[in-house]
Parts: C-alpha cells; structure tokens; sequence
C-alpha cells in the first residue's frame, strides 16, 4: 500500500475556550512536496502546526497520519522520533547554549546523549566528529557559523530564525513543519532560506510545510498552498492558481 | 517489626558503646559494614529520587519543583524525628564510628589515636568526592549535558528535537540522589551519628547559596561555592570556641550562627549584582568547538566577543 501522501489530517478542531481556532480542517501532504499553508494572522495556521507536531491537544474527533500511522495519541517527542520536525514562529531556542550547540543537539540517536555512555568520551567521540561536520557545513550554508560560540540569547531574530532552521535540519527529518521561516530575516537571506529548503528536499526527498507571509518568496518554491481563513481551509492549489482565487483575496484583505 | 524494646536496645548508650567496641575489634566488620551502609544509601537514595522525579515531571516551573521538594524533605525529616523506631527518632543514632575506627589501637592514646582514622577516612571521603566531581564533569561536557541545559532552556522545544523530557528528568533525579545518598551515608560516619535534626532546611538554603556563588550549570565555580560555604560554616564553629578562650565575656553563639547572616549577606549582594553566580557557565567542552575554532584561528579573524572566545581547558574564571 504505496501512499503518496506523507501526512494526512482527518476533520480534526481545536477550541480554546469559545473560540475555535482550528474548525474540522482535512488536508493531505504530498511525499517531497513543497505545501504552503497561508492564512491571515488568527486564522489558526501556528495552531494547526501545533495540533500536528503535538504541541497541543486536538479536541477529540478526527485523526493525524503520518506515513500512515495514526500519530495523534503520541506524545511530541515521539512524533518527532518517527521523523516529524518543526521549528516555532517565535524562534524556541536554547538560550543558554551557544549556536553550535543548539545544532549539535538536534540529530537523534547521538551515544553520548545516554548518562552511562557519556562519561566515556571515546565511545562518542567519533560520532560528534561527524555530527560536528555536518553542522558547519549546515551552518555554514546557513551563514551562521561565524555565530558558532554566541549564546542564542546574544544574536539577532533574523539570526535566531536562521540558527532554528538549522538544527531542524540537523535532525534529518522526513517531513518539517516550518513556522514563517523568513519571518525577521533580511531579504536576501530570505531567498536563500528558500533555496536550502529546495536544495534539502532535491538532496534528501524532505516534505517541507511552510507557514508564510512573504508570498513572493513562497510561490516561487512550492507546489502546493492551503489557504487558511477563521479556523478553516477555504482553498487549496497551485500557486499561481491560488493568486487568481477570489476568495484568498477576499481572506487577505478582509471582505 | 521492632518492638519497643529492640528499639531501645539499638538506640541506648550501652548499644551505642558495644557498637564502638565491635568496630574496634573486628576490621572485617567494621569496613564491610561501611561498604554495605554506603550500597545501601546509594539505593535508598536512587529509590527516592525515582519516587520524586513524578511530582518534577508534572511540574511546568522548577520553582514548584523546589517547593515540593523541600516541603518533602521537611516532611520526611519530621517523620522521622518523631518515630522512634526510624534511627531513634530525634536523638538520633549514635556510636557510628569511621570504618578506620579499628586503626586506632595501633597507636599508643594520645592524639594521633583518633586523628589517623579520622584522617584516613577524610581521605576516603575526599577521594570518593573527586570521583563524583569528575563524573559530573565528564556527563556535562558530553552530548548528555547538552541534553540536560536543553531541557532546562526549553522542554517544549527539546521535546520538538525528539528528546524524551520525561526520561531524562528521571535519570538525572536518580543521579543526583544516588550521589546525594553517598554524600550522606559518608557524613554520618564522618560525624558519628545519623540524627534527622542535621538536616534541616537551613541546609537546602546554604546549598542554595553555595550554588548562587559559584554560578549555574558551572561545576568548578560550584567547587568554589562549596568551599567558601562550607569553610564559614565550619570556620564559624571552630573560631567560636577558640575565642571564648581568650574572650570570657563572648557569646560563642554571636559568632557560630552568625554564619547565617553572613550567607544572607552573600545571597544579597549575588542576587543585586551578580545573579548568574561569580563564575559564568561554562560552555560544553566536545570536539565539536575544534573544528570550529581551529578555522576561526587560521582565518586569524577578530574574537565575535571576548567572553565566548574559544577555551580550550582551563577554567572561565571572570
């Protein structure tokens, strides 16, 4: 049973309160795509990558799949286990750590990261070697690693969104959930951004969901857009088929 | 269970006395106790940590985490003061003596009688310290105390990196009270008695303290902390009594809890001006910085800030 769709969400809602920020959204997630999911402010775009990732809870009802299994009973990190990374609208950084650790932390499986392993430096050291390796030419690519030794409580949000991105991408995960990743960043930087998410999904065969504002940005990388709008999916396609949407227009600027 | 007689039996002078006289007379004995003691504490202690590290992971705030735990503490040691059948309740249990005790009918009565075994087993106590020292050393500059600040920075985030909060917040519990139930078992030989009333919250707080002076997440500054703290403390003691001496009218007193004022003024003066500690945190010492320092140092570029240059050994004193 081949399944072309890596992530599937079935009908699910979330209600704070009396408020409904995420009302009974179905959608699908092609294997290696690039999805857009755009909306305006509160039309619950962070809270549905919440839902998802697990975050937070789904009001009971409908169901998450991801690579066919059924992940809504599980709890954050496991979803992140099967391969499911996210990154935050509001850059969650370590802050006491320095960029490199911060990237140094994310790939999963490290040796040294069980307490009675770590004491003994030879039977990890190899593998940090590696990671290490990895994690310059990600910073690098990036245009962080000079930032390597600044805690993240030193450096700029641009900087901040761009250090986030990289230790998501530290873990090799099969599918990122992507929180407006250009958000605060300069606009060249924000083109490159794109370009290392084109670059990672030719390399890697990543699913990349992308919150996004700068629209210019996003159309020019994905495949597919959800537009979002109080809650619901109101629109879905091709970018330059969803420009021409007049509903999309009409969510943006209000109607 | 004990009867009220066994408990009396244990807890009397006379117990107390065969108890000295049996440590002095059978070495074997006295050192295999030791060792079992010492097991035993490790597991009481990894026991109790497993137990409270629930109450930690339904905690969102550590602070909430420190309430429950020292209002357990307190609850444990009133318990315990109170049920004579647990270590003889409040007057504790006496005649513990060094596992070295046997040593000293080696040596004629005089001074070094009771200063070799007492010495000898400072030496053990210090020996055993250094291992809990450089083990906390080796973990945190490791992937593991990576692991550890990034819980401590952010769960929800660590959680997103697929790191089990849970899991993690459990061994570490069981790690610091394994060392915690050493520390202890260590102590009661030490001084010779395990009485619940040297465990007070006054002791949390000068830990407390000894921590804030050194700096977080910063073990050599906490060596540092631990030093001054406990030379006060100590210090207080002895210089107390010394001065009656030459001071009658002196209240030892003004001088031996006078300690507390001074920590008070110490955690003050740390909390206006220097609320991370005298010693900043360290960074975690992988080889992951060599590749990036090593470019850095062949580009000859400027230092980004010269407080996060790279280290290479050596402690970040400020």
């Amino acid at each position: 049973m081949t399944d072309e769709n890596v992530l599937r969400v079935q009908g699910i809602s979330k209600s704070f309160g009396g408020v409904t920020a995420v009302d009974n959204v179905s959608l699908a997630v092609k294997r290696g795509s690039i999805t857009g999911l755009i909306g305006p402010n509160g039309s619950g775009k962070s809270t549905l990558f919440n839902l998802i990732s697990g975050a937070e809870k789904k009001n009971p009802g409908g169901s998450i799949e991801f690579e066919g299994r059924a992940i809504d009973g599980l709890p954050p990190h496991r979803r992140s286990a099967l391969g499911l990374g996210r990154t935050f609208q509001t850059p969650r950084l370590f802050t006491g750590m320095t960029v490199l650790e911060n990237t140094m932390l994310a790939p999963r499986g490290q040796k040294g990261e069980r307490p009675f392993v770590a004491p003994f430096r030879k039977r990890w050291e190899g593998q940090e070697i590696e990671l290490a390796k990895k994690a310059q030419e990600q910073m690098t690519r990036l245009e962080i690693d000079k930032l390597y030794g600044k805690l993240t409580s030193e450096i700029s949000g641009g900087q901040m969104k761009l250090a986030q991105l990289s230790t998501a991408l530290m873990e090799d995960p099969k599918m990122l959930l992507l929180d407006e990743p250009t958000a605060g960043v300069a606009p060249r930087l924000a083109q490159d951004i794109f370009q290392s998410i084109t670059d990672e999904r030719q390399q890697k065969g990543t699913t990349f969901f992308i919150i996004e504002h700068r629209l210019e940005v996003l159309f020019k990388h994905v495949d597919t857009v959800f537009v979002m709008h109080q809650g619901r999916i109101i629109a879905e396609g091709r970018p330059e088929s969803i420009v021409k949407d007049k509903k999309l227009i009409d969510a943006y600027l209000g109607s | 269970m004990l009867s009220g007689t066994a408990v009396g039996n244990i807890c009397n002078v006379s117990a107390m006395l065969s108890r000295e006289s049996i440590a002095l007379a059978y070495p074997a004995i006295s050192v295999s106790v030791w060792v079992i003691g010492l097991a035993f504490a490790m597991l009481a202690g990894g026991i109790m940590g497993l137990v409270v590290s629930y109450p930690a992971l339904r905690v969102k705030e550590e602070w909430f985490l420190s309430m429950i735990l020292l209002v357990g503490g307190e609850t444990f040691r009133i318990v315990v003061t109170n049920t004579p059948q647990i270590g003889c309740g409040f007057n504790g249990l006496a005649g513990i003596t060094t596992p070295f005790y046997w040593l000293s009918s080696y040596f004629p009565s005089g001074p070094l009688q009771a200063e070799v075994p007492t010495g000898l087993y400072a030496a053990v106590i210090v020996a055993l310290a250094l291992g809990c020292f450089v083990f906390a050393q080796k973990i945190c500059n490791s992937p593991y105390g990576r692991l550890l600040k990034s819980i401590r920075d952010d769960k929800v985030a660590a959680e997103s990196l697929a790191k089990d909060v849970s899991r993690v917040r459990k061994q570490i519990m069981v790690i610091g009270s394994v060392m915690a139930g050493l520390a202890g078992a260590l102590y009661v030989y030490y001084i010779g008695v395990a009485t619940p009333e040297d465990y007070i919250p006054a002791l949390t707080f000068s830990i407390w303290v000894m921590m804030i002076l050194g700096g977080f997440a910063n073990n050599r500054g906490l060596l540092v902390g631990t030093f001054v703290i406990t030379m006060l403390d100590r210090g207080s003691l002895v210089s107390g009594i010394l001065l009656q001496s030459y001071l009658a009218n002196l209240n030892p007193n003004l001088i031996v809890y006078g300690r507390y004022m001074v920590e008070a003024v110490i955690l003050l003066l740390l909390l206006v001006f220097r609320q991370k500690g005298i010693f900043p945190e360290t960074r975690i010492k992988t080889k992951a910085y060599t590749l990036f320092d090593f470019k850095k140092n062949n580009n000859a570029e400027p230092s980004n800030s010269p407080g996060e240059g790279p280290q290479t050994g050596g402690a970040a004193s400020g």
